[in-house]
């Protein structure tokens, strides 16, 4: 338990009966992005079990903060496709309109260690939505399974 | 040992509850319908629609339709530029994201456009079935080692990848222009394989040039592999035949064993849908196209960004060709290691493979006239009549093979194409069941149980790479296939041949 009382929650699935939506929180769009992987990486498997062991540099470009959550997240997933790459804690270094820079720690992906969650082919521009509610940064995106 | 296979603890993998969607997402569709016999629907046409919307359901499957946003999917793909004949769903439609899978949309190739969401992530996604010249009690007793062996040569789960076939670029390059003919040249397989293949195993007009390293990174360990989620091989067996003389035609006989397998073009194919949704977006601004939801995004048919994703999408719809070929060639090296036979007794001969998640230029008959068309198959097959030159020379007489699969306990379907598909649906039908449960349902509902046991008992043998993925398969997850089945027959669009019954399944 968070000393304050109960952590704000960072990201929470949505029920969709083919795919998968996510619905991801944050206080700064950094930290939204940065729930974003973790949401990501908690589909994939159980995230508590990656060990901080390696740590991936990323750069990306989009033409704007929505199109950047989707490019964000297809990069984390081409790291896992080629690398078998899982980021545990991510950090956003540097936030532009157009782009953005972060650090991913985590692990090479075990099948005898961890579990073998949910195959995410890509996130998706299906009613993709990032918006700022009372202050605190809200999006909505959805993953094809 | 298949249960306890896991040591990794399985507590863990059901998340909390998910929210209920937000009200934009929840939206019970307010699309009007109205229903032309028992298994047609008309979406009438509204607003932005340039065409009308046609869906190929029963009465009984449009209240679950209805609940989510499908039936606004076949109208948002409607208001597309240079759409021919209506836009179209067929009865295993469901919310996909931007075209409905079960979404069939064709474009001519003067105004009209090609969007890669009308294509899908897993381009030639897609079932090969293989008979064998084996009855079912051939195979009694041995299916949970055909079942282990099969797992074992055929790498597959989450990231599943290649360390003994790691491709150079020019040897990638190759797959993608020459797809599973490359692979027959390579050895696996035989060259009477490409003749049973949709577009014999290679989509004219592939240019890996214009595919990105990205892509490329990810496919290089992954030719050869099953992946994940709902691909899948299976060994099951002919439990029914609806039509002997059609069945007779396809090889096929009650009893027999046959192999099905379905996958796709995985990590490369996802890279480039992704890569070209990228130059789409920019592409329908810069053309003036309105898209009523971001991933319809698409580029005229006639411009630059157009011809370079067919080009794109060609080179990975063959990688996915060359991936099937060579999992046939393991799936019949397993069958030879347990049965100890060779290959003219074992008789593992390629039926048919057919593409659903796919666009194709093709020549179909509009208001009397012959005319290029780009058809976009989102989760729906090829269905070719008996006699259309692109219906292959063994079956010119039956039509097209159209292979339905199921969910992994119940059963899968054989069928033909149709001249009434032809004419109607541009020579499309059905792609699969649908699901009916979210994947958390079905963690939720599998909770307790061991489902690879509860199979076991009715005589079907399990293996997967994880014990989420099979959960989350479940039956009860899926429509049942039948159903959907009966519409797309029952409408004419292709004909029933068999029903095919599971006996062992490696997921992904």
């Amino acid at each position: 338990m968070h000393p304050k009382g109960p952590r704000p929650v960072k990201y929470r699935q949505l029920s969709h009966t083919a795919d998968l939506g996510l619905r991801i929180r944050g206080a700064t769009p950094e930290e939204l992005l940065e729930n974003a992987g973790a949401a990501l990486t908690a589909v994939l498997t159980d995230r508590r079990r990656l060990r901080r062991q390696k740590v991936e540099e990323i750069e990306v470009e989009a033409p704007d903060l929505e199109a950047l959550l989707v490019a964000w997240l297809n990069r984390l997933l081409y790291l896992y496709d080629v690398d078998a790459f899982l980021g545990r804690e991510f950090q956003i270094l540097e936030l532009n309109p157009q782009s953005l820079k972060a650090r991913a720690t985590g692990e090479t992906y075990d099948p005898e260690r961890h579990l073998a969650g949910t195959a995410v082919k890509a996130a998706t521009y299906h009613h993709l939505e990032v918006k700022n509610r009372n202050g605190r940064w809200e999006a909505t995106v959805i993953l094809d399974l | 040992m298949v249960s306890g296979q896991w040591s990794v603890k399985y507590q863990d993998i059901l998340t909390p509850d998910p929210w209920p969607l937000p009200p934009d997402l929840n939206m019970a569709d307010k699309v009007k319908l109205r229903q032309l016999d028992d298994y047609r629907w008309e979406i009438t046409r509204e607003g932005k629609m340039r065409t009308r919307g046609l869906v190929f359901a029963s009465r009984k499957m449009i209240p679950k339709i209805q609940e989510d946003q499908s039936l606004q999917q076949v109208a948002n793909v409607a208001t597309l530029p240079g759409i021919e004949g209506p836009s179209m769903a067929m009865p295993d439609i469901h919310w996909g994201y931007g075209f409905p899978i079960g979404g069939v949309a064709a474009f001519n190739l003067e105004e009209g456009v090609v969007s890669p969401g009308g294509v899908g992530y897993d381009i030639n996604c897609g079932v090969r079935l293989l008979r064998t010249h084996l009855a079912r009690r051939e195979v009694d007793g041995r299916i949970e080692e055909l079942v282990n062996t099969l797992f074992k040569n055929i790498p597959s789960g989450l990231g599943s990848r290649r360390k003994d076939l790691k491709l150079t670029i020019p040897t990638l390059h190759e797959v993608m222009r020459y797809g599973a003919g490359w692979a027959v040249k390579n050895g696996y397989g035989h060259k009477g394989d490409l003749e049973h293949i949709e577009a014999n195993g290679q989509i004219p007009g592939a240019d890996p040039e214009l595919v990105s390293d990205f892509a490329m990174d990810r496919g290089k360990d992954q030719l050869g592999t099953l992946g994940s989620g709902n691909h899948f091989v299976e060994v099951g067996y002919v439990l029914e035949v609806f039509d002997e003389k059609l069945a007779g035609a396809l090889g096929l006989f009650k009893d027999q064993v046959t192999v099905i397998v379905h996958t796709g073009s995985r990590g490369l194919g996802h890279q480039v849908c992704d890569d070209y949704i990228k130059v789409m977006l920019k592409a329908a601004a810069k053309y003036g196209i309105e898209l009523p939801d971001r991933q319809l995004c698409c580029a005229p048919l006639s411009s630059t960004e157009g011809k370079r994703y067919l080009a794109a999408m060609a080179s990975a719809a063959n990688f996915a060709f060359a991936n099937r070929q060579m999992i046939t060639h393991w799936v019949r090296e397993s069958f030879e290691q347990v049965l100890q036979m060779g290959p003219k007794d074992l008789g593992l001969e390629l039926i048919y493979d057919v593409a659903h998640n796919i666009a194709k230029i093709e020549e179909h008959l509009v208001n009397g006239k012959k005319k290029k068309l780009c058809v976009h198959r989102k989760g729906a097959t090829r269905a070719f009549p008996p006699g259309h030159p692109e219906t292959p020379a063994a079956y010119q007489k039956t039509g097209q093979p159209v292979l339905i699969p199921g969910d992994m306990g119940r059963y899968s379907f054989v069928l033909v194409g149709t001249e009434q598909a032809l004419t109607e649906t541009f020579g499309s039908t059905c792609h699969g069941a649908g699901r009916e449960m979210s994947r958390h349902a079905a963690l939720k509902m599998a909770r307790g149980r061991s489902i690879v046991q509860e199979l076991k008992a009715k005589g079907i043998i399990v293996r997967g790479a994880g014990r989420a993925t099979i959960d989350e398969e479940i039956s009860e997850a899926y429509k049942d296939v039948e159903a959907v089945v009966e519409v797309a027959h029952g409408a004419g669009i292709s004909k029933k041949v068999a029903k095919l019954k599971p006996l062992g399944v490696i997921k992904g």
